[in-house]
């Protein structure tokens, strides 16, 4: 078992610890993405999620034009900050569109993440960077060091007491927006607030799984938790759970079969719902007999 | 137009067992709305056209309205949800705005608008509203449980308090809604359709639900919808709105010819894009032979005053049919 000799062989000591810190770099991701995945479920903003991870390009080409510049070191801090912000700007600009009802929903959407896509294609070749373009698409997990890590852990600290913090608020908006907002509930500044930690979510998302599959990290969790409970504490931890589960059994697939860790965690997470989903349906069957 | 004079008061549309009680006229209103006028932008024809009406404190009131007769639009006014009204509205003394933001409204929404995939129980749905506007960082206080374990009981959904609410009927999920209201200790209870999805059982349960909780509570309740079954269970008053107020008094004003001339709203439409089509009503005992079309402008209901069941219908002729 190649897991096995990972972990206990010697030898492998240097490569055991650059799997260590992207695991536990990745455990910061799944965390974050557990905790929002049934909000992202049940408020059906995974087209979102997509749309943000997708708006990522624009922000990579940007940074890609301020690194030519000299202004900014790739790969640094500000690199990720440049994004950062770049999705936070798309997230809000989607928002702001479907709440205008200026263009439907999806459309606007759409628009955002081709936009955003080929604004980065373009700023990229302008600038002459040698962008990997499969590591943005799909991911590089195993890059991560220690830096990734703890900047990991902080965002996964800060939304998760954000989430912690407006908890009865977010809630009472997600069930039933219009009457929250009759009731006082700050309904616009909850929508908001959801967009940017799903934005920071995804971004930090799209280390591991790239941008193509950071959305299932949002989306996957949250569907296989709502498939084994209805109460809401228990649904959250299920989603975190699920996501470790994903993250893990991704990793192991990926030492063993010699996979990318990003689609494998994905592949992962997509059989753990074919399983949900498939014991949902026999107890359904179970209590009609 | 001016609104109908009514006929004398009758307590046949009372549910079982309530006795009518007192309007106040005196005080602050829960509600007043002078002269409030209202279009959407970019719309010429108004949705609202100089609507005067008030509602005492305690009082519970009716807006019967066709679809489209401006019944959620003065609604959303009313709940600070949308702007742009010429005229003034004040709910106790505040604008709509303030009036929302010190939470004094407690709104009941049609069930179709809520997320009911949410993971939460009926108690946890009623608490939120109670506790939402707690610090973070502190529990629910034992008063505020009390309160919400209190209004689960007044509205009778003790027994499925911890079924999620994906798995309530709509009654059930009606109760519940209107429980986290009156936890949130909202001063005027605002029901928007809440007849839909209920079959006729449940309307009776439904019209006594009210009069229990009026007669416990008195919260000043306002009931809006297109269902005249709705609106005569349990209201003081009723405020026939069609763009225009075309009568706002006590439910035996609800003539047959107040309701057609009100229903004829949605009908007809513009005018001269519906010719053919004729509203009417009139008592079951009368003869009348002709179809009902039109299933959101048929309703019935035993108005005061009358003997028999008030039918109101569509009928379909051709130009110049008898």
């Amino acid at each position: 078992m190649e897991t096995y000799a990972l972990l206990t062989n010697p030898d492998l000591a240097d490569m055991r610890h650059i799997v260590l810190t992207a695991l536990i770099a990745g455990l910061s991701v799944v965390l974050m993405c557990g905790v929002l995945s049934p909000l992202v479920v049940v408020k059906r903003l995974g087209f979102v999620g997509q749309g943000v991870s997708h708006s990522a390009f624009g922000g990579i080409g940007i940074a890609a034009v301020l690194g030519a510049a000299g202004w900014i070191i790739p790969g640094g801090a500000a690199e990720f900050a440049v994004i950062v912000a770049f999705c936070i700007a798309a997230a809000l600009g989607m928002a702001s569109v479907s709440d205008r009802r200026i263009t439907p929903v999806d459309t606007a959407i759409g628009m955002f993440l081709v936009g955003s896509m080929a604004l980065g294609a373009v700023l990229v070749q302008a600038s002459g960077s040698q962008t990997s373009w499969e590591s943005i698409l799909f991911g590089s997990i195993l890059v991560a060091g220690e830096r990734e890590a703890i900047a990991g852990w902080a965002l996964a600290a800060a939304i998760t007491f954000a989430v912690w913090w407006w908890r009865r608020p977010m809630l009472f908006w997600a069930f039933d927006e219009d009457s929250a907002a009759a009731f006082g509930v700050p309904a616009r500044r909850m929508k908001l607030t959801l967009m940017i930690l799903l934005a920071l979510a995804v971004v930090t998302a799209m280390k591991l799984a790239g941008v193509i599959l950071a959305t299932a990290l949002l989306v996957l969790p949250g569907a296989i938790a709502l498939r084994l409970s209805d109460r809401l504490w228990a649904v959250v931890a299920l989603s975190v759970g699920a996501g470790v589960a994903g993250l893990l059994g991704g990793f192991v697939a990926s030492i063993e079969l010699n996979w990318q860790a990003g689609p494998s965690m994905v592949l992962v997470l997509t059989l753990l719902f074919a399983c949900a989903a498939a014991w949902t349906w026999a107890k359904s069957r179970r209590a009609a007999a | 137009m001016s609104p109908t004079p009514l006929p004398p008061h009758s307590p046949a549309l009372r549910p079982s067992g309530e006795s009518s009680p007192p309007i106040a006229t005196l005080g602050e209103a829960a509600v007043d709305c002078r002269n409030v006028s209202f279009s959407y932008p970019g719309r010429e024809a108004s949705v609202l056209d100089n609507i005067t009406l008030r509602v005492n404190p305690g009082e519970r009131l009716g807006i019967l309205g066709p679809n489209g007769g401006g019944k959620s639009t003065l609604l959303k006014l009313c709940l600070g949800l949308l702007r742009g009204n010429t005229g003034t509205i004040r709910v106790l003394g505040m604008s709509p705005d303030e009036a929302r933001r010190a939470g004094v409204i407690g709104y009941v929404p049609q069930r179709l608008e809520a997320e009911l995939g949410m993971p939460m129980s009926a108690r946890e749905l009623v608490t939120l509203g109670a506790a939402w506007r707690c610090p973070p960082w502190r529990g629910i206080d034992p008063k505020r449980r009390d309160r919400v374990e209190h209004m689960l009981e007044l509205v009778g959904a003790k027994d499925f308090a911890d079924r999620p609410a994906g798995k309530l009927s709509g009654g059930q999920l009606q109760r519940v809604m209107i429980a986290r209201a009156l936890a949130a200790d909202a001063r005027i209870l605002v029901l928007d359709e809440p007849m839909v999805g209920i079959d006729a059982a449940g309307q009776r349960v439904f019209a006594d639900l009210l009069a229990t909780i009026h007669r416990e509570i008195g919260v000043t309740t306002i009931v809006v919808s297109h269902d005249l079954r709705a609106i005569v269970a349990g209201s003081d008053r009723v405020a026939c709105l069609a763009r225009r107020l075309h009568a706002h008094a006590a439910p035996q004003g609800l003539t047959p010819q107040v309701l057609a001339e009100l229903f004829s709203h949605e009908i007809a439409g513009a005018p001269g894009t519906l010719t053919g089509m004729h509203v009417h009503a009139h008592s079951a005992d009368e003869c009348c032979s002709e179809p009902h079309v039109h299933p959101s402008a048929a309703a019935s209901a035993n108005l005061p005053g009358s003997s028999s069941p008030v039918q109101l219908g569509v009928s379909a002729k051709r130009e110049g049919q008898a």
